[in-house]
């Protein structure tokens, strides 16, 4: 630290030249002050071959901090150790990443994502540690009011939200799979990497017919991408999906309340069930057969026939456990309630579920406006005789360290899911694969009339085999040389263009409602300070990113509900540039002469060689 | 997998014939004789060091998805630290250089020359009156392996293409994604300090340029294929200078180890066999 070392050459100068005893005082004022240091933040994402997006991000905020005297610090974790650092930990200053949902989200997502009284909890409440009591009001006025009212409330909410930058949105992402049509088809009429777009898949009929003929012949040559028809050694297989990822969590750990484990929780979304589901929007009653309102806070839900994948019947004692140990997963035995780390803002709009017969569930919903409350309905169900057992305390192995205590059944691997949706769990390899079967006793299959039409008799395979290759670039080569039906992971622009170049595999391109975000930790100096993150955000050229790193396949954006049809606040519409932390630049270019200004201007300082000082008393 | 094995097929018959090849430019009939008859002794007289380092081997295969799970939580966090201290020298070596051929000769170099710069040692040495070199190499990539494995374990940081793919372009795996596949099964993306490419290549060299005095094409050949992989793996973004740097340091560790723990042969006739000899240069 020069700025340390030349105080205190200047001070020992001072000393020996002579006049000590009249100097000692300002000496003795000037040690005793503690010096500004120097700032560095430091920046968590995942590597590229994970996340090709992410780490390009990370890159152009790092050279633009830089630019303005931070010091920038890359830390690149593998998939479940980000998790674990941010969601678990909070042991991060800031970090990119990805919103977990594919789908747009309803805004009152952003309950559990920034209301204060998730401050200590793991997972995707709050991890940023937001403690702000505006935001808190209005999102609890969001959640109670209708119509009108709701919007004006979500509008200023995204206002709120935006001037204090908790995190920044960088851009929506599309969705892009590359996709080999010979067994599958479908992909464009929704998003593949989610549960509901694996469901909604076709078989193709057409060449279904042929690969039997194929069969018959030798091993084919991985050089013959057109009929590169891999049997993997098991040619009893012929209505198999064949997905390739890069993110092997689900080969080693199938707990569908693991948040640090589950990206979307695409496949633990097919093997578990929730009463009702979304598709497309749209809420269909799953394994509920009828919800009938009872009054305002109360709906009476009729449930299906149905069974676990181990046997037992489904019953609404099974649902009114669910939300029980969502709310708690140590039911009562911990001090304080431990929730489940996932699908928390949900199991919050829930005050209590009750079973009222084998297959009739009440359930009581908290101080929420009726539209809000169905979101409640949206959790998966999970068998009381699997989970119940779980619900005791663990001592986490050392190094986890985290702030509350922990149940079993949120550090439980769950090796053989047992679920009642329409996949069942049959093998897996650690960081290899991972292989689910259709399960014939499901609804969707006895009484496929009761379901949308797009869904009704599916899925289309007889088993879904999910993959693990190294990176996107891999992942693109396996569908293009025939191996593998789809790629599930983001792709990046080394990836992108090769898939033109392959005559078998095709891109598919979907909005996704994951969006990029530079996600900040509040409880730390100097990210503690709004001003200093509306800096930070202003640092984004996000128009140029969706250019560099998205090679174009995204939509830059200033606001997390900006995918969410009408909900989206007029004032942050982007039109042409960010319309609430606009990048800093003049001609094109990067301003950092203005972005040192901005930092002067709300009490940041530089020492004489251009480099931010940390604020006094920091940390 | 079927992609892995036709890659691993082919890199068994590059690297045979490139044994066969320099082998009979390199090697006199005397040095093939006894090569032939060495080869039926060596087996038993140098069990405990083909054992030792297959052990290690073994344990690296068994062990590293565990130790990969170890250094995942506890592991230090490097990758700011290195980028700190270098920058963009990565970046730098890969632009300067760059051309298709380039590519071509470093991706090369990386896969198939390496793998031989590794094998054809133990022809060298096995045709030599005494096997003490021989044990040493041996010794040598044992340490290298073992050492590696506990500082992947404590280091945890990945390559300069995981993280600046904006400047680097990971040159070996997109244009041959089937590597990466091998890699995979090999090694882990966040095993990257020390470089063992650079370690084996600088031990190998480093008892090449001991045995110049007998083997001096082998020494000159040896010298060009280490820092020909040196380069590649900066140049394809493998990865750091740092990475580079440590292999080396690793590499001579590893060779002053294993002269000490293997004394000379006491057959050896003028107690010099490892060494360059009178006559060097």
């Amino acid at each position: 630290m020069p700025t340390r070392r030349q105080v205190l050459a200047a001070t020992a100068a001072t000393a020996a030249s002579g006049g000590v005893s009249g100097c000692l005082g300002a000496e003795k004022n000037v040690a005793g002050r503690d010096q500004p240091s120097r700032m560095t933040l430091t920046i968590t994402t995942l590597p590229a071959d994970s996340d090709p997006h992410a780490i390009r991000i990370v890159r152009h905020l790092a050279e633009h901090l830089e630019a303005v005297g931070i010091e920038p610090r890359i830390r690149t974790v593998d998939d479940a150790g980000l998790y674990r650092e941010i969601l678990i930990n909070h042991d991060f200053d800031a970090y990119v990443g990805q919103f977990p949902s594919a789908d747009p989200i309803d805004p009152d997502a952003l309950y559990s994502l920034l209301h204060s009284s998730f401050v200590a909890e793991p997972g995707w409440q709050n991890p940023f540690g937001l403690t702000d009591p505006a935001i808190d009001d209005l999102l609890d006025r969001q959640r109670r009011a209708d119509h009108e009212d709701r919007r004006r409330a979500v509008a200023e909410l995204q206002d709120a939200v935006a001037r204090r930058q908790p995190f920044t949105v960088v851009a929506f992402p599309d969705m892009l799979t590359a996709v080999h049509d010979d067994r599958f088809i479908g992909w464009e009429r929704t998003r593949p990497a989610t549960s509901e777009g694996l469901l909604e898949l076709d078989a193709n009929a057409v060449v279904g017919t042929m690969t039997d003929d194929e069969g018959r012949d030798g091993e084919p040559t991985d050089e013959e991408p057109a009929n590169g028809e891999d049997r993997d050694g098991d040619p009893t297989d012929d209505r198999r999906l064949r997905l390739v990822t890069t993110d092997s969590r689900i080969t080693t750990n199938r707990n569908p309340i693991a948040p640090e484990h589950r990206r979307y929780g695409t496949f633990t979304g097919l093997v578990y069930d929730p009463l009702v589901r979304a598709i497309d929007g749209e809420e269909v009653p799953w394994l509920a057969r009828r919800v009938v309102r009872v009054d305002e806070r109360t709906v009476r839900v009729e449930m299906r026939e149905a069974v676990w994948h181990d046997g037992e019947p489904v019953t609404a004692a099974d649902a009114a456990f669910t939300y029980a140990f969502l709310a708690d997963t140590s039911l009562g035995k911990a001090e304080t309630p431990i929730p489940s780390p996932r699908f928390r803002g949900r199991s919050t709009l829930v005050d209590s579920a009750t079973a009222i017969g084998d297959r009739t569930l009440e359930v009581r919903f908290t101080d929420a406006a009726a539209a809000t409350q169905r979101r409640g309905l949206t959790v998966p169900i999970l068998p009381e005789h699997v989970w119940r057992s779980r619900t005791d305390l663990v001592e986490l192995p050392a190094g986890i360290t985290i702030n509350e205590m922990t149940t079993e059944a949120q550090v439980w691997e769950n090796p053989d899911p047992v679920g009642c949706g329409p996949l069942r769990f049959r093998e897996a390899e650690a960081d290899e694969r991972v292989v689910f079967e259709r399960n014939p006793a499901h609804a969707i299959a006895a009484e496929p009339e009761s379901f949308p039409e797009r869904v009704r008799g599916k899925p289309a395979f007889e088993t879904l085999e999910l993959r693990v290759v190294p990176s996107d670039v891999a992942a693109v080569q396996q569908v293009g040389d025939g191996l593998a039906d789809a790629s599930t992971s983001n792709l990046g622009p080394d990836a992108v263009p090769r898939i033109g170049r392959e005559a078998a595999a095709r891109l598919v391109s979907q909005r996704s409602g994951a969006f990029y975000h530079v996600g900040y930790n509040t409880r730390r100096v100097p990210l503690s300070n709004p001003y200093f993150r509306r800096v930070l955000a202003r640092l984004l050229d996000k128009a140029a990113l969706v250019g560099s790193a998205f090679q174009g396949y995204a939509r830059p954006t200033a606001s997390p509900l900006a995918l969410s049809g009408s909900w989206l606040a007029d004032e942050l519409r982007w039109t042409d540039g960010d319309p609430a932390t606009p990048f800093f630049e003049s001609d094109g270019e990067f301003d950092a002469a203005a972005a040192r200004e901005a930092l002067r201007e709300i009490g940041y300082r530089y020492d004489e060689n251009g480099a931010l000082l940390v604020p006094d008393s920091a940390e | 997998m079927i992609v892995v094995i036709s890659v691993v097929a082919w890199l068994f018959i590059v690297v045979a014939s490139l044994c066969l090849v320099v082998g009979m430019a390199l090697l006199d009939r005397g040095r093939i004789a006894r090569l032939q008859t060495n080869l039926r002794r060596y087996p038993w007289e140098l069990r405990r060091e083909i054992l030792g380092l297959l052990a290690v081997l073994a344990a690296s295969a068994v062990g590293r998805g565990a130790l990969q799970s170890v250094s995942e939580v506890y592991g230090w966090r490097a990758t700011g630290t290195i980028v700190a201290i270098e920058g963009q020298f990565v970046a730098w070596v890969q632009a300067s250089l760059f051309s298709p051929i380039a590519t071509r000769y470093f991706s090369w170099i990386y896969i198939y020359a390496y793998v031989f710069l590794l094998v054809f040692p133990v022809i060298v040495y096995g045709s030599r009156r005494t096997p003490t070199t021989l044990r040493r190499l041996l010794v040598a990539y044992a340490l290298n392996y073992g050492i590696g494995l506990i500082v992947y374990t404590i280091v945890f940081a990945h390559g300069p293409r995981n993280v600046m793919p904006d400047l680097v372009t990971s040159l070996l795996f997109t244009y041959n994604p089937d590597f990466q596949e091998l890699a995979a099964q090999v090694n882990e993306n966040a095993n990257v300090f020390p470089s063992l490419h650079t370690s084996l290549s600088m031990t190998v060299a480093t008892f090449a340029y001991r045995t110049r005095g007998s083997d001096p094409a082998w020494a000159v050949l040896t010298a060009w294929i280490a820092v020909s992989v040196w380069i590649a793996t900066m140049y394809l973004g493998i990865h750091w200078l740092i990475d580079v740097l440590g292999g080396i340091v690793l590499a001579l560790g590893c060779v002053a180890a294993a002269v000490r723990i293997v004394d000379p042969d006491p057959r050896g006739e003028d107690g010099s066999v490892d060494d360059a000899g009178t006559n060097a240069e």
